[in-house]
C-alpha cells in the first residue's frame, strides 16, 4: 500500500435535481445518490448514483434509486473492510470483478423484497399499469413483483492503493487527471442505445455490470465523477459533456470545492431545462 | 457565480418521418384524404411539441410510387413545418422508400443522443419492388431498429403482411383505415399520442420493451367522431 503521508484524501460532494420534464408533469425525482463516509474527507470513499427509471412495468416508486445506492455503497464499504484477507492487488481486482456485482444484486433484491413486504403493490398501481400496458403486464408484475421498477447504478470505491468502478446501465463515470484529461474507466456497452438500458431489475443483473479497476502506481486522479444519463444527454455532443470534467477541476482549483458544491443545483437545473429535461444527479470526489 | 461547466447544451432531436404511398391506386379520395389528414394534424403536433420543449421535433416526408422522393427533405422544426400535397400516380416502390429512409437514419447524420425516431408508413397496396431489401436496409441501421414504426393500411387491398413486417412487433397490428374519418383519426393519433410517448420515453430494458421501442398508447376507435360511415375504401 501507498505511504500514508502521500495517500490521497478524498472529499465527496453531490447534487440531484428534479428534471424539467418531471417538474412539468408532476413526477418525482427518481434519481438517488449516497456516499460514505458522509460529510468529511477520508482516505477511502465509496459513493454511488442511481436512476430509478420508469419502465413499461413501472409503478413509479421513487425509493428504488435510494435502495440501489444503499446496496452499492454498503457492499463497497464491506468489501474494502475485508481487504486484509486478500494477498495482492490482482487478488483484489479478481474479487471485485467476481464478488461485487453479485453482492450488490443480492442486497438490492433483499431490499426490494422487504420494501414490497412493507408496501405491497396497490390495486391503484396495478390498475394504472393495466390501463397503460395491458392485462399481460399486470400478470407479469403479479408473478414477479421485483420487476415493478428498475434502477441503473454507477458506483466507485476509492482507496489509497486502487480504484474500483462499477456500472450497470446508462449514465457516466469520468476520471479527470491533474492535467484535466478526462477518461472513462469502464468499458462501453453497445446495448445501451436509444432509451434501452440494462438495470438492476433484469434477471441475473450481476452479469450486466461493467467493472473497472485501476491500481494506483502513479498519481491518483484529481477528480472522479458519477452522473445519471440525464446529464450527458443534455449536451449537444460528447465532447461538450467531457468538458465538464476539465471545467470542474479548474473551478475547484480556482474557487474551492465548497463554492462548486453550492453552485451545482443551479448548473444541473439549467442543464436539464435547456437539455434533456431528465432528472440529473452528479456526485464528484475531489482529491484534496 | 462561476460559468457553468461543460460545452453547449441542447435538447434532444426527435425525427418524425411520414412515408406516404402515392401510387396510382391512391388517386382521388384516398390521396385527398391523406393530404387533408396530415395537414390537419400539424397544429396538434405543434401543440404536443410545445408541451415538451426538451424534445426538438423535426419532421420530413417521403412519397413513393414509381421510385420514391422526399417531398420535404430537410428535417424541419414542427413549428415551421408545412405539408406539401402528394400527387398520386405510378406503382408502389415501398422498398425503395424504406432504403431512402435508412440512408437518413445512418449515424451520422443522426446522432446517438437522439430520441427514437418515429416512422409512419401509409399504404393502400402491395409493394411492386424489392420490399425485403428495403426493409433490411432500414433494420441494418441502429436507429431503424430502435425507431417507433407505425403502419396505416388504407382499404382492404393494402398488404397487411408487409406492413406488419415493417412494424416488427408481434403485439402491434397495422391500423386499418377503411374510410376518410378513420384515416384522419389514426393520423391525428400518431401525431399526438405516439409523438408524446416518443418525445419523453423512459429508459427500459429489453425485457420491458415487449417488442415496442417506446410504450405505445392504445389506438383510437377508427370510426370515432360525429360521422361514422361504413367502409368506403
Amino acid at each position: 500500500m501507498r505511504d500514508s503521508t502521500h495517500a490521497p484524501v478524498w472529499q465527496v460532494v453531490g447534487c440531484s435535481v428534479k428534471g424539467a420534464s418531471h417538474i412539468r408533469n408532476g413526477l418525482p425525482n427518481q434519481d438517488a445518490m449516497r456516499w460514505l463516509p458522509d460529510g468529511r474527507s477520508a482516505r477511502r470513499s465509496s459513493f454511488a448514483v442511481a436512476d430509478g427509471y420508469g419502465s413499461a412495468r413501472c409503478c413509479m416508486r421513487p425509493r428504488r434509486g435510494a435502495l440501489a445506492v444503499l446496496a452499492a455503497t454498503d457492499a463497497l464499504t464491506e468489501f474494502a473492510d475485508g481487504l486484509r484477507d486478500l494477498p495482492s492487488l490482482s487478488a483484489i481486482k479478481r474479487a471485485a470483478e467476481e464478488r461485487l456485482p453479485q453482492e450488490i444484486e443480492r442486497r438490492w433484491n433483499a431490499a426490494v423484497d422487504a420494501d414490497l413486504a412493507d408496501h405491497p403493490l396497490t390495486e391503484a398501481e396495478l390498475g394504472r399499469l393495466e390501463e397503460r400496458d395491458g392485462a399481460r403486464s399486470r400478470e407479469r408484475v403479479l408473478t414477479t413483483p421485483r420487476l415493478t421498477d428498475g434502477a441503473t447504478l454507477l458506483s466507485a470505491l476509492l482507496t489509497d492503493a486502487f480504484l474500483v468502478f462499477l456500472q450497470l446501465g446508462d449514465g457516466d463515470i469520468l476520471v479527470v487527471d491533474d492535467d484535466g484529461a478526462v477518461s472513462r474507466p469502464v468499458p462501453g456497452d453497445s446495448r445501451l442505445f436509444g432509451n434501452e438500458t440494462t438495470s438492476l431489475a433484469g434477471s441475473d443483473a450481476w452479469r450486466d455490470f461493467r467493472v473497472g479497476f485501476t491500481a494506483l502506481a502513479g498519481p491518483p486522479p484529481a477528480l472522479v465523477l458519477l452522473s445519471t444519463d440525464g446529464y450527458a444527454n443534455s449536451f449537444r455532443d460528447d465532447a461538450g459533456f467531457l468538458q465538464v470534467g476539465a471545467d470542474l477541476l479548474s473551478l475547484i482549483r480556482g474557487d474551492g470545492l465548497a463554492v462548486v458544491a453550492a453552485a451545482l443545483p443551479t448548473w444541473l437545473a439549467e442543464a436539464s431545462e435547456a437539455g434533456s429535461g431528465d432528472d440529473i444527479t452528479l456526485v464528484l470526489a475531489s482529491r484534496l | 457565480m462561476a460559468k457553468r461547466p461543460g460545452g453547449e447544451l441542447a435538447t434532444r432531436p426527435l425525427h418524425f418521418i411520414w412515408i406516404a404511398d402515392a401510387s396510382g391506386s391512391m388517386a382521388g379520395d384516398k390521396i385527398h384524404s391523406l393530404n387533408f389528414a396530415i395537414r390537419d394534424a400539424i397544429p396538434h403536433m405543434q401543440k404536443v411539441a410545445d408541451e415538451n420543449p426538451n424534445a426538438q421535433v423535426l419532421v420530413r416526408a417521403l412519397a413513393f410510387s414509381s421510385g420514391a422522393q422526399w417531398t420535404i427533405s430537410q428535417p424541419t422544426p414542427i413549428a415551421d413545418f408545412k405539408w406539401t400535397d402528394v400527387k398520386a400516380g405510378g406503382v408502389t416502390d415501398m422498398g425503395k422508400a424504406l432504403a431512402m429512409v435508412a440512408e437518413q437514419l445512418h449515424i451520422p447524420p443522426m446522432t446517438e443522443r437522439a430520441l427514437p425516431p418515429v416512422l409512419v408508413l401509409i399504404s393502400d397496396g402491395q409493394p411492386t419492388d424489392d420490399f425485403q431489401t428495403g426493409l433490411r436496409a432500414l433494420m441494418d441501421q441502429a436507429w431503424g431498429k430502435k425507431a417507433v414504426r407505425i403502419a396505416i393500411a388504407i382499404g382492404d387491398d393494402a398488404d397487411k403482411d408487409v406492413l406488419k413486417e415493417f412494424i416488427g412487433n408481434a403485439e402491434m397490428e397495422p391500423l386499418q383505415a377503411n374510410n376518410p374519418e378513420a384515416l384522419v383519426n389514426y393520423i391525428k393519433w400518431v401525431s399526438t399520442a405516439v409523438l408524446k410517448s416518443a418525445s419523453s420515453p423512459a429508459s427500459q430494458t429489453s425485457a420491458d420493451a415487449g417488442g415496442a421501442n417506446v410504450p405505445i398508447p392504445a389506438p383510437p376507435d377508427p370510426n370515432a367522431g360525429p360521422a361514422a360511415p361504413g367502409d368506403v375504401w
